[in-house]
């Protein structure tokens, strides 16, 4: 009929079905019209007559549009349901043919992925999920404060009693309520003692974040005031483990620290407050205080910081407005101590988050948690690169059948389809391989290198399982569709005439590209685990000053209420110098002395000296005092610089002598000598002589020694001893260990001693770096060897697929030595190339790593080098055995294939 | 259903659609419009959005193959032709039409008899 153009050639060209209705009745209207016109209509009329005898033009599009529909959605369908049905037969099609290039996808994602679901259960923890059972966690904020602290300008969680009472009053604060950090208190007496993990928290803790006892009730207001019967609240997993669980625990009286108390409730299970430490009781602060001390000075002294707090807001305006208000109060409470100086007149109050790891006061381990999650996907972007080779090279072998396929008229997009449904089912059973990694990596990680938070689970909670889900398939995709779509753009004629050898080993540009990514991503990865490990050993081996390989710290508990409120400091100094004694015949004890300032505590007194004017007191730098028994410098390990240490001469009734360290010896008399000088200690008349210089010492903190410090001899200052320190000359966990019973038992006025070695004491401040050690150094490792695999198989494929080439060659004379070099050049170009790249990756991102070191560079260049000598050394090894394979190709055979 | 290839055929206007197809040209929905009117002297569409409806169906049923492409008069038109599926259906329903008449023919003369 009628001789007509096409307009559209291919089928998807097409636009939508409705657009396609209109078209036509278009095409209708104006050809009726027209004939109507010519019929001697006028236009209008034509043009209405034309939609009359159409018939109700909207109700006629809609049933046009409406089959037009079905038969699309049908054949999307129809095509959809197809792909995915012989994808997941080729899959599994393929499975049974080559087990070993499926068992390797599946174990590399599954690693990939596993890693990155472990990492993501302990960030959600430690970062995205509010702590459990807190209402409305949004309306619940942490109050801090940043002004100069120990001697820096800081952001510090610690009030007094005193600033506690003073937020109650701040109008903003719907709610305030004040806990203690954990601490170890004694469980029971005598033989059977032992140590339970304990928060002291007002009675408007629980109030504030809306927690309520699973079991029982929390104590009231009332039940939290001074003279109030004492209760404690048990956590839900120390009342599990202790009482099994039982109902009937309610009523018991439990001994704590010397005190009893009635169990009156158990909290839900998960219940650790705000931080997520676990915790074994809850205590109510105020009747409790005297586990901490003894006086009631906690409750009204502006010096004594023992509580945190958190409020309750109903938005951030009011955060905002409250912390002004409670800035006010805090720092005009403490005009006399801004006047002396003591006191940080700027100091601001403000609120953070709940969840410290979000606030500015994050933890290091939280902070190289999320840099380790954002590593875990690097690894798995390496994973990814190399499945995504591993399917290059088999679409570049498979490319005969590809092309017979096309030819037989499956269609390119059918074909993609199939591909990336193979690689996304691929990808879900390394799902399944990564729920197993993060069932059991997750578990080793959370006990052995993050033990100090409450998991609850095993690991795989919904969200990990999501996740895990949403990599699977986002995985798949990623390493599964650019393969495809290679595949299916191949050149019909070509592949059908080479089959599956091909000669210009297509795909490779892009395989060579994503190698060299490996690699350099491997470099960046074993560069960030060499910092850690430098920096775990040089935290590991930080100099305290003390001497702290092989020490022991002890601390007595006394029956006596008298004792344990240090107000008879004579009979707690002669039950000390008693311990002392009788821990100086336990085996492998070298010397012991003790002191009446703990281990990470420092003390302020009032000191003068003539000549200094006005002399540097801060609550940061110090001086801190000491009072210490003699032998105390060569038990902890500090060197007495000049003059002499102190000894057993220097009794009560013996001229007062002090020791300075070097920070205050210089300090305080620049250009003189300090032996010889006058102290007046804490008001008193009589001139304290200065007889010695010992070396600087950190508080305990593992970046700190620039405190001033003075030690006096504990005879003379009075002061009650609190603390024993233990030289051992053997492992001082075994010395720990023989040495607790003894202190335990020696005198009937010692209820419990804790004694606990140095080492296990800084543990937790070593935390973060053994984390990132670690984890970096197996991520690195893991990565290491994916992409090394990753390079063996590229230059082995290459070298199989220039089979034919290398044959020629050989046939027209080139050495096997020759080839060989080619193929090794080849390899170390690729991995040099990535270590340039992954080289200067580190470079850039240095200052952002540079926080989480100790004392290590973020460029160090001993682990620059070692990662790049092991990369190349590595990648070397991995380029031998196709190397080899090229030299030693047979021109004959290789020449008679095909 | 391809056993019974009347049973989906509704009514007649179908198997006009294929009888104007099955000429073996293209033509747009207005001219085949046309061309049965022409032969039907307008008794049997009522409306003509039925016979586009009707177009609509066929190719879902794979009857015909449809593509655009321009008019004589330079217009966008829709251009019908019949599929070898059609062609069946049409063979199988002429077929069946001749059957039929040759069946009523059979019978009518012994009726004009009694």
């Amino acid at each position: 009929m009628a001789p007509r153009r096409r307009l559209f050639r291919l089928g998807f060209g097409r636009p939508g079905p409705g657009r396609q209705v209109d078209w036509e009745i278009e095409h209708y209207l104006v050809e009726q019209t027209e004939r109507l016109m010519a019929e001697g209509w006028t236009a209008e009329e034509a043009r209405r007559e034309a939609e009359r005898r159409f018939g109700g033009l909207a109700r006629q599009r809609r049933r046009i549009v409406t089959v037009d529909w079905t038969e699309h959605a049908m054949r999307t369908g129809a095509a959809w349901w197809g792909g995915i049905r012989s994808g997941v037969a080729q899959a599994i099609r393929r499975i049974r043919r080559s087990p070993g290039f499926v068992a390797g996808i599946v174990l590399t994602l599954g690693l990939g992925i596993g890693v990155n679901g472990t990492m993501f259960g302990i960030v959600d923890r430690l970062l995205l999920r509010p702590p459990e059972g807190v209402a409305h966690p949004e309306q619940v904020r942490r109050i801090l404060w940043r002004g100069m602290w120990l001697g820096r300008q800081g952001t510090i969680p610690a009030l007094t009693y005193s600033d506690v009472v003073d937020l109650r009053t701040v109008p903003q604060f719907l709610s305030v309520g004040a806990f203690t950090s954990t601490r170890r208190l004694t469980l029971g007496s005598g033989e059977g003692a032992t140590e339970v993990r304990a928060v002291l928290a007002t009675a408007d803790f629980f109030t504030t974040l809306g927690a309520h006892a699973q079991l029982g009730r929390v104590y009231t207001t009332k039940e939290d005031g001074i003279g109030a019967v004492s209760t404690v609240v048990l956590g839900n997993e120390f009342w599990r483990r202790r009482f099994a669980g039982d109902p009937d625990v309610l009523g018991r009286t439990l001994e704590i620290a010397g005190n009893s108390y009635t169990v009156i409730g158990v909290m839900p299970r998960g219940f650790t407050g705000v931080d997520l430490t676990p915790v074994d009781v809850w205590l109510p602060a105020v009747v409790a205080r005297h586990a901490m001390d003894s006086s009631d000075r906690f409750l009204t002294s502006r010096g004594y910081y023992w509580l945190q707090a958190v409020v309750r807001v109903s938005d951030e305006a009011s955060a905002v407005a409250g912390s002004a208000a409670a800035t006010a109060l805090i720092v005009n409470a403490r005009t006399d101590q801004v006047r002396r100086g003591q006191y940080d007149a700027n100091t601001r109050v403000f609120t953070a988050p709940l969840l410290a790891a979000r606030g500015p006061r994050a933890s290091a381990t939280s902070k190289v948690a999320l840099w380790l999650a954002g590593v875990a996907l690097a690894v798995l972007l390496i994973a990814c690169a190399n499945v995504a080779n591993l399917f290059l090279a088999q679409g570049a072998r498979r490319r005969r059948e590809v092309a017979v396929r096309l030819s037989l008229g499956v269609t390119r997009s059918r074909l993609v389809a199939e591909l990336s449904i193979e690689a996304v089912l691929l990808a879900g059973l390394g799902g399944v391989v990564a729920l197993a990694v993060a069932r059991w990596g997750g578990s080793l990680i959370r006990t052995l290198l993050i033990p100090d938070v409450l998991w609850q689970g095993s690991g795989l909670d919904g969200p990990v399982l999501a996740v895990t889900a949403a990599l699977s398939v986002g995985a798949g995709l990623l390493a599964g569709l650019g393969p495809a779509l290679r595949s299916a753009r191949g050149n019909l004629n070509r592949d059908l005439l080479e089959g599956g050898r091909g000669s210009s080993a297509g795909g490779s540009p892009v395989r060579r590209g994503l190698t060299v990514m490996q690699a350099a991503l491997s470099v960046v990865l074993l560069v960030g685990a060499g910092l850690f490990v430098r920096s775990l050993h040089r935290a590991a081996n930080a100099d305290l000053g003390l001497d702290t390989n092989r020490l022991v710290l002890a601390s007595l508990e006394f029956n006596d209420p008298a004792l344990s409120t240090t107000r008879d400091a004579a009979e707690v100094n002669r039950l000390y110098a008693e311990a002392i004694q009788r821990v100086r015949s336990v085996p492998g004890v070298a010397r012991a002395a003790a002191t009446d300032v703990p281990f990470q505590s420092a003390m302020i007194a009032h000191l003068t000296s003539p000549g200094v004017d006005s002399l540097p007191v801060s609550p940061g730098t110090g001086p801190f005092y000491y009072s210490v028994t003699p032998g105390y410098f060569r038990t902890v390990g500090l060197r007495v610089l000049r003059g002499r240490a102190i000894l057993d001469s220097d009794g009560a009734s013996a001229p007062k002598v002090a020791l300075v360290n070097e920070n205050m010896a210089r300090t305080l008399w620049p250009t003189k000598q300090a032996l010889g000088q006058c102290l007046y200690f804490d008001h008193q008349t009589e001139c304290t002589t200065v007889v010695g210089v010992v070396e600087n010492a950190s508080t305990g903190d593992l970046d700190d020694t620039g405190a001033l410090a003075y030690y006096l001899p504990l005879s003379q200052t009075g002061y009650a001893a609190e603390g024993l320190y233990v030289r051992t000359d053997r492992d001082p966990e075994v010395v720990a260990a023989a040495v607790a019973p003894v202190l335990r038992s020696f005198s009937p006025a010692v209820r419990y001693a804790q004694v606990q070695s140095l080492g296990e004491i800084l543990a937790p401040q070593l935390r973060s770096w053994t984390l990132g050690a670690s984890l970096f150094t197996a991520f690195g490792g893991l990565a290491l060897l994916v992409a090394v695999v990753g390079l063996y198989s590229l230059l082995a494929f290459e070298v199989a697929q220039r089979r034919r080439d290398i044959g020629i060659r050989s046939a027209l004379g080139a050495s096997g030595g020759r080839l060989l070099r080619e193929t090794l050049s080849r390899g170390t170009a690729l991995a040099a190339l990535g270590t340039v790249i992954g080289l200067a990756i580190c470079l850039l991102a240095a200052p952002y790593v540079q926080q989480l070191l100790f004392h290590t560079d973020a460029r160090d260049p001993l682990v620059l080098v070692v990662v790049v000598g092991v990369l190349l050394a590595v990648s070397g090894l991995a380029s031998v055995p196709p190397a080899l394979r090229s030299a030693r190709t047979d021109p004959m055979e290789a020449l008679r294939v095909e | 259903m391809r056993d019974t290839p009347l049973s989906p055929i509704p009514g007649t206007l179908e198997l006009l659609i294929l009888r104007t197809l099955g000429a073996g040209s293209e033509m747009h929905g207005f001219a085949i419009l046309e061309w049965i009117h022409q032969s039907t002297d307008d008794a049997l569409i009522v409306e003509d959005g039925a016979l586009y409806h009707a177009l609509h169906r066929m190719e879902r049923r794979r009857w015909v193959d449809s593509d655009w492409g321009i008019s004589e008069k330079g217009r966008r038109a829709r251009y019908y032709r019949i599929s070898p599926e059609g062609r069946r259906v049409l063979a199988a329903e002429e077929e069946r039409w001749s059957r039929y008449v040759e069946a009523v023919g059979k019978i009518a003369p012994r009726e004009a008899g009694t």
